[in-house]
C-alpha cells in the first residue's frame, strides 16, 4: 500500500448483499491522490460491483465509503458525480442519437443546473477544450458524426472522452479496452499513463498485458474480498492469487 | 452546424409567416374559426413533441393541462358576463341553479385579467411539476409513467364533472363573454382571433425551439437515450424531466386558453381520453423528434379529419380512414413525415453523408461483437 500519499478514496468494511448473496465482503481499500490503481480478479470477484458502490449505482449494506475525507455512500448518484467521481461503464454507454460533439458537450458538466443550461447554446461550450479531447482520443474528424455510427473501438474512446470532458478528480474505468484491437489497447495505455498524477484512476481490467503497461499498484479481489495488493511482480508471484486464478480448489473452498 | 441552425430558424419562420398571413386569402369567418382550432391542435402537438420526442416521456394525459388552461380562461370570461348571464347576486348562472349562494373562493381571483392569464399557464405548469416530481423522483419511467399520466387525467376529469356547483359539471362553462385585451374585442369568428392564436402558436414554437437548442435541450435528449449515463455526469435527471414536463404543460395550458376563446366554452371533454390520444397520433404522424413536424402533423391530421367528416361520402368511414393512415405511418415512417422529409434531403445531398449510411449497416454487427466478447 502506498502510504506516502493522502488517501483520496477509502472504503472501510464495505459490504453489499444482494438478497443474501454477498458480492462485496468487508472490503478495505485506499487509493491515494494521483494514483493509478488496477483492480483485477477472476470473474465474479466483485470488481464491477465495487465500482458501482463507489459511484452510487449500488448501495452498500454496511461499512463506509469516503472521498476526500467525506462519506459519500449516502449521496445520490448525481451528487457523487458532482463531488468529482466519473465512471466509464463496461458496456460502452454513450448517447447514440447525438453527434460526437453533442456527446462531449454533455460530458462537460461543470454547470449542472436546468435554468443555467437553458441559457447556454452550442457556442458557449469550452470548444477548444472539446477539440483538444477529440484530438486526444482520435475522434477529431468525427465531431459531427452520430455516435450510433461509430465503430466499437471508437465508441469506447468516445466514452473515455466524455469522462475527460467531465474532468473528475477520480475516474473509475470498467474494462476500458474490452473489444479493442491491440493497437487501440496500446493507445489507451499511453493515454492512461498521461492521465496519471493529474487524475486518480481505478481501472478494472482483464487484459494482463494492458495492466502490466499501466499499473503501479494492483489490488486483487476474490469472492468479494481483497486477496492481495502490490506491484505486478509481487501479485503475480503470490500463491493465493495463483490459486484463485487457476481456480483448481477455488470453488470447492467456497 | 450554425448554418444548419439558421436554416432551421428560417424554415420555422417561413411556416409561421405563412400561417399568420392566411387571413389575406381566406375571408370566411367560419373557416377562420375552424383554422384557429387547428392551430390550437398544433400548439398541443408542440407540447407533446417536447416531452415525448425530446425527453422520451410519453404523456398520455396531455389534455389534462390543456383542460386546466381552458377552464382558467373560461372562469375569467364567465365572470366577465356579470350581470347578464348571472343570478341576482352576481353569480354565474349555473351556480344559481345549483343553489350556490356565494362565489367560491377559487373563483374570486378570476375577476382579474392578469391573474387569469397567468393562471392559465402557471396552474397547468405547477400541476405537471408536482406530478412530475413524484413520478421522476421515484424513477417511474416508460410505460408506467404513460399510464400514470392517463390515470391522473381520468381522475381530474371526474372531479370536474362531479363538482358541478363549481365547474358546471358535464355541461362545462358556457355562455362566456368575448375575450378583450387592451380594449380590443376578439370575436371567435373573426380574423382577429385567428391572428391571436397564430401569434400564440408562433411564440410557443420559437420558445420550444430555444429550449431544444439549449444545452438543457441537449441534456434532455441524452436522458431519452441513456438516462443512467446522464446521472453519472452530475445532472439531476429528475429535475430535468420535471422541468420539460412542466414546460410542456405550460404550452398546453396556453393552448387551452386559446381554445376557450375560439370555441366560446370549456367542457370536460377537453380533458378527455379521445383528445389526449389524438395528440399522440398527430405527433406520431408529423414526427415526434421535430417540433415543426409535430405541429404540421397536427394541422394535417385535424385538417383531413375536418374535411372527411364534413364530406357526404366519408361521413360513415372517416374514422376508419384516419386509423388506417395512422397504422401505415407508424409501420412505414417510424420517425413520421418530418423523418421522411429529412431522409429525402439527405438523399438529395449525399456528398458528405455516404460513409454514414455504410456505418449504420455495420453497427449491428459491432454490437453483436460486443455481446460475444462479454
Amino acid at each position: 500500500m502506498n502510504t506516502s500519499r493522502e488517501p483520496l478514496l477509502s472504503l472501510r468494511e464495505a459490504t453489499v448483499s444482494f438478497q443474501g448473496f454477498i458480492a462485496v465482503d468487508h472490503l478495505d481499500l485506499d487509493v491515494g491522490k494521483g494514483e493509478l490503481r488496477c483492480l483485477i480478479g477472476p470473474n465474479g470477484a466483485g470488481k464491477t460491483t465495487t465500482l458501482d458502490l463507489i459511484c452510487g449505482k449500488s448501495r452498500i449494506t454496511s461499512g463506509e465509503i469516503s472521498f476526500k475525507g467525506v462519506p459519500i455512500h449516502a449521496l445520490k448518484e448525481f451528487q457523487i458525480a458532482r463531488a468529482g467521481i466519473g465512471r466509464k461503464f463496461q458496456v460502452p454507454s454513450v448517447f447514440r442519437q447525438l453527434t460526437v460533439r453533442e456527446n462531449l458537450s454533455i460530458g462537460q458538466s461543470r454547470a449542472t443546473g436546468v435554468l443555467h443550461n437553458l441559457l447556454k447554446f452550442g457556442s458557449n461550450d469550452d470548444r477548444s477544450r472539446l477539440e483538444e479531447i477529440a484530438v486526444l482520443v482520435g475522434l477529431r474528424d468525427e465531431m459531427e458524426t452520430l455516435a450510433a455510427h461509430l465503430s466499437h473501438g471508437q465508441t469506447q474512446w468516445l466514452e473515455i472522452a466524455l469522462i475527460l470532458a467531465q474532468d473528475p478528480a477520480l475516474i473509475l474505468m470498467d474494462e476500458p479496452t474490452a473489444g479493442m484491437t491491440a493497437h487501440e489497447t496500446a493507445k489507451t495505455a499511453t493515454l492512461f499513463n498521461r492521465l496519471r498524477g493529474k487524475h486518480t484512476l481505478i481501472v478494472v481490467e482483464h487484459d494482463m498485458g494492458f495492466v502490466r503497461d499501466i499499473a503501479e499498484t494492483i489490488s486483487v479481489m476474490h469472492q468479494g474480498r481483497l486477496l492481495a495488493q502490490g506491484t505486478t511482480d509481487e501479485v503475480a508471484n503470490d500463491p493465493r492469487v495463483r490459486e484463485a486464478y487457476l481456480g483448481s480448489g477455488g470453488i470447492g473452498h467456497a | 452546424m450554425s448554418g444548419k441552425v439558421s436554416f432551421q430558424i428560417l424554415t420555422y419562420g417561413v411556416v409561421c409567416l405563412a400561417i399568420l398571413l392566411l387571413p389575406i386569402v381566406v375571408d370566411d369567418a367560419f373557416l377562420l374559426n375552424k383554422y384557429s382550432r387547428y392551430l390550437v391542435s398544433g400548439m398541443l402537438a408542440i407540447a407533446l413533441s417536447l416531452s415525448w420526442g425530446y425527453a422520451g416521456i410519453l404523456n398520455l394525459g396531455q389534455a389534462t393541462t390543456f383542460g386546466l388552461g381552458s377552464y382558467c380562461m373560461a372562469m375569467y370570461l364567465k365572470l366577465k358576463t356579470v350581470p347578464i348571464h348571472t343570478g341576482s347576486d352576481g353569480l354565474p348562472d349555473f351556480m344559481v341553479w345549483n343553489n350556490v349562494t356565494e362565489l367560491p373562493w377559487i373563483w374570486v381571483p378570476f375577476h382579474s385579467t392578469a391573474f387569469a392569464l397567468a393562471a392559465g399557464i402557471l396552474v397547468p405548469a405547477l400541476f405537471a411539476a408536482l406530478l412530475g416530481w413524484f413520478m421522476f423522483g421515484g424513477r417511474v419511467t416508460g410505460v408506467y409513467a404513460a399510464i400514470i399520466t392517463l390515470a391522473v387525467m381520468v381522475v381530474v376529469n371526474l372531479i370536474i364533472i362531479d363538482q358541478q356547483s363549481y365547474t358546471g359539471g358535464f355541461n362545462g362553462l358556457t355562455d362566456l363573454a368575448q375575450f378583450e385585451l387592451f380594449g380590443f374585442e376578439f370575436d371567435a369568428y373573426s380574423a382577429s382571433t385567428y391572428y391571436l392564436v397564430a401569434i400564440g402558436l408562433t411564440i410557443s414554437l420559437f420558445l420550444s425551439l430555444a429550449v431544444t437548442r439549449s444545452k438543457t435541450g441537449l441534456i434532455l435528449q441524452a436522458v431519452r437515450d441513456q438516462e443512467e449515463r446522464v446521472r453519472f455526469f452530475g445532472y439531476d435527471v429528475a429535475l430535468y424531466k420535471t422541468f420539460v414536463f412542466a414546460f410542456s404543460a405550460a404550452i398546453a395550458g396556453f393552448a387551452g386558453m386559446f381554445y376557450t376563446i375560439v370555441m366560446e366554452f370549456a367542457s370536460p371533454t377537453f380533458l378527455g381520453v379521445p383528445l389526449s390520444l389524438s395528440i399522440v397520433i398527430w405527433v406520431a404522424v408529423g414526427g415526434r423528434q421535430s417540433l415543426l413536424g409535430a405541429m404540421l402533423g397536427a394541422l394535417l391530421v385535424t385538417g383531413v379529419q375536418g374535411a372527411l367528416s364534413e364530406s357526404e361520402t366519408f361521413l360513415e368511414t372517416w374514422t376508419l380512414i384516419m386509423g388506417a393512415l395512422f397504422v401505415l405511418i407508424v409501420l412505414f415512417l417510424p420517425k413520421g413525415l418530418a423523418g421522411a422529409f429529412s431522409a429525402l434531403i439527405d438523399r438529395l445531398a449525399p456528398a458528405s453523408r455516404a460513409p454514414i449510411s455504410q456505418a449504420v449497416e455495420n453497427s449491428p454487427k459491432a454490437e453483436a461483437h460486443i455481446g460475444g466478447a462479454a
